[in-house]
């Protein structure tokens, strides 16, 4: 869940690798109408193995950007319990410049444990399901992204699905025991507890109704993105997205827009500050 | 690294790290201990359905399953199926809710194979119904 963390030379050269990359390294499955940048709760089922991949290009004020790898592998181990790991890839260009700028470095591994308490399946479509999670953030970074610490992080997610609709609402806590990254970058880089808090919505543009064939789905998503540090920092993003989904596979595409941020005195000098975030993805169903 | 922190913090890092990790398990062992949980519909009890650890009679069935929200849910479904033997032909109908399968025979999957696999894909299997010419609702 790294993709909860909040972000943003050449601004079409990110955006272009970015987008180049991310085929390259998808395989695996989609979840039910997941958002783009928040958890859902859903879980593999038991033995089954998913591999996800996002690109994702933060692109923040004077010019400075920032791209993202984000390789995500998630496995079934009982029926409503499953594991998984993230471990993002970035490679930055700063204003002025970081030790690590044009360089890919690692972020830091995330392991998480996933829960299902609630599976509640109303009609032959509409679902509503929860789940509790937790894990840690291990300090595997490498050229100056990630922090040094072990950090444990907690959650819940709940996901409901009427008919056309579906919500996601998502909350986590992370207990940062170290220092952050010596020049952070996202509002979750300082040495401070933090709170996601996520929603989302997503419509079924397509089909209205499902038929007897095998179609796939188009999705309008909408979420708010939050995150909370016991610093004072905040930062609240909208991120609206489209999301093809289909028996085999799902596309994914979207955008990250700041609408509220407040950085700490420790940081603030610091951090660029985000101006767009762009995401793309491609997950396959074997 | 965590080392170098003060006691304090080690503390805390602690508290943190106990407070992941024990939770999780506590909820695993309280589920473990119950087999179904109130929220999942258990088939034997949906209006209507016969449940029984028997083995499907040749002939070509269906599966009213409930909650299959989206395309992704045919891979599910499939890939859950796909594992048990001597079924074959797994069709899934999102629109009515169905799952409709053959059993061609010799290999006769049970009753209790197929529901498994429908919770498994992560489902509510609501009825297991006989389609053919054969049977009518079994």
């Amino acid at each position: 869940m790294r993709f909860m963390r909040l972000a943003s030379t050449t601004s079409a050269r990110v955006l272009a690798r970015g987008i180049a990359c991310s085929p390259l390294i998808a395989v695996g499955t989609s979840h039910a109408q997941e958002m783009l940048s928040m958890p859902a709760a859903t879980a593999p089922s038991p033995g089954v193995l998913i591999p996800r991949v996002q690109a994702r290009a933060y692109f923040y004020e004077d010019g400075q950007s920032l791209l993202e790898q984000d390789i995500r592998l998630e496995y079934g181990l009982a029926r409503d319990v499953s594991i998984s790991v993230d471990l993002p890839l970035y490679q930055g260009f700063f204003d002025p410049p970081r030790p690590s700028d044009g360089e890919f470095g690692l972020g830091d591994l995330e392991a998480i444990v996933e829960l299902r308490v609630l599976r509640e399946d109303l009609d032959t479509i509409s679902t509503l399901r929860a789940a509790v999670y937790a894990g840690a953030e291990v300090p595997t970074g490498t050229g100056g992204f990630g922090g040094d610490s072990f950090d444990p992080c907690v959650g819940g997610v709940m996901t409901g699905i009427f008919g056309r609709h579906g919500v996601d609402l998502s909350g986590r806590w992370t207990f940062v025991t170290g220092d952050g990254p010596f020049l952070p970058i996202f509002a979750t880089d300082a040495d401070d507890d933090f709170a996601n808090v996520d929603l989302g919505y997503a419509y079924r543009l397509y089909p209205s109704e499902y038929g007897e064939e095998r179609v796939g789905a188009w999705y309008a998503t909408v979420e708010l993105n939050t995150v909370w540090t016991t610093g004072g920092e905040h930062e609240v993003l909208l991120s609206p997205g489209l999301l093809l989904e289909a028996p085999t596979y799902a596309v994914e595409l979207g955008l990250q827009l700041p609408i509220s941020s407040e950085t700490s005195d420790s940081t603030a000098d610091a951090r660029p500050e985000l101006r767009l975030g762009i995401v793309a993805g491609l997950r396959l169903i074997f | 690294m965590l080392l170098t922190h003060t006691p304090a913090r080690r503390a805390r890092f602690a508290s943190a790290v106990a407070l992941a990790f024990v939770t999780p398990t506590l909820l695993l062992s309280a589920c473990a201990s119950t087999p179904s949980t109130t929220s999942m519909h258990d088939p034997a009890s949906a209006p209507g359905a016969v449940y029984a650890p028997e083995t499907l009679a040749p002939g070509r069935y269906a599966l009213v399953v409930l909650g299959m929200s989206c395309p992704k849910c045919i891979s599910n479904v499939d890939l859950q199926l796909a594992r048990i033997e001597g079924l074959r032909d797994a069709k899934v109908d999102m629109r009515h809710g169905l799952v409709t399968f053959s059993v061609p025979g010799p290999t006769h999957p049970s009753r209790a194979a197929v529901s498994q696999a429908i919770l498994d894909a992560g489902f509510t299997l609501r009825e297991i119904r006989r389609i053919d010419a054969e049977g009518g609702a079994s």
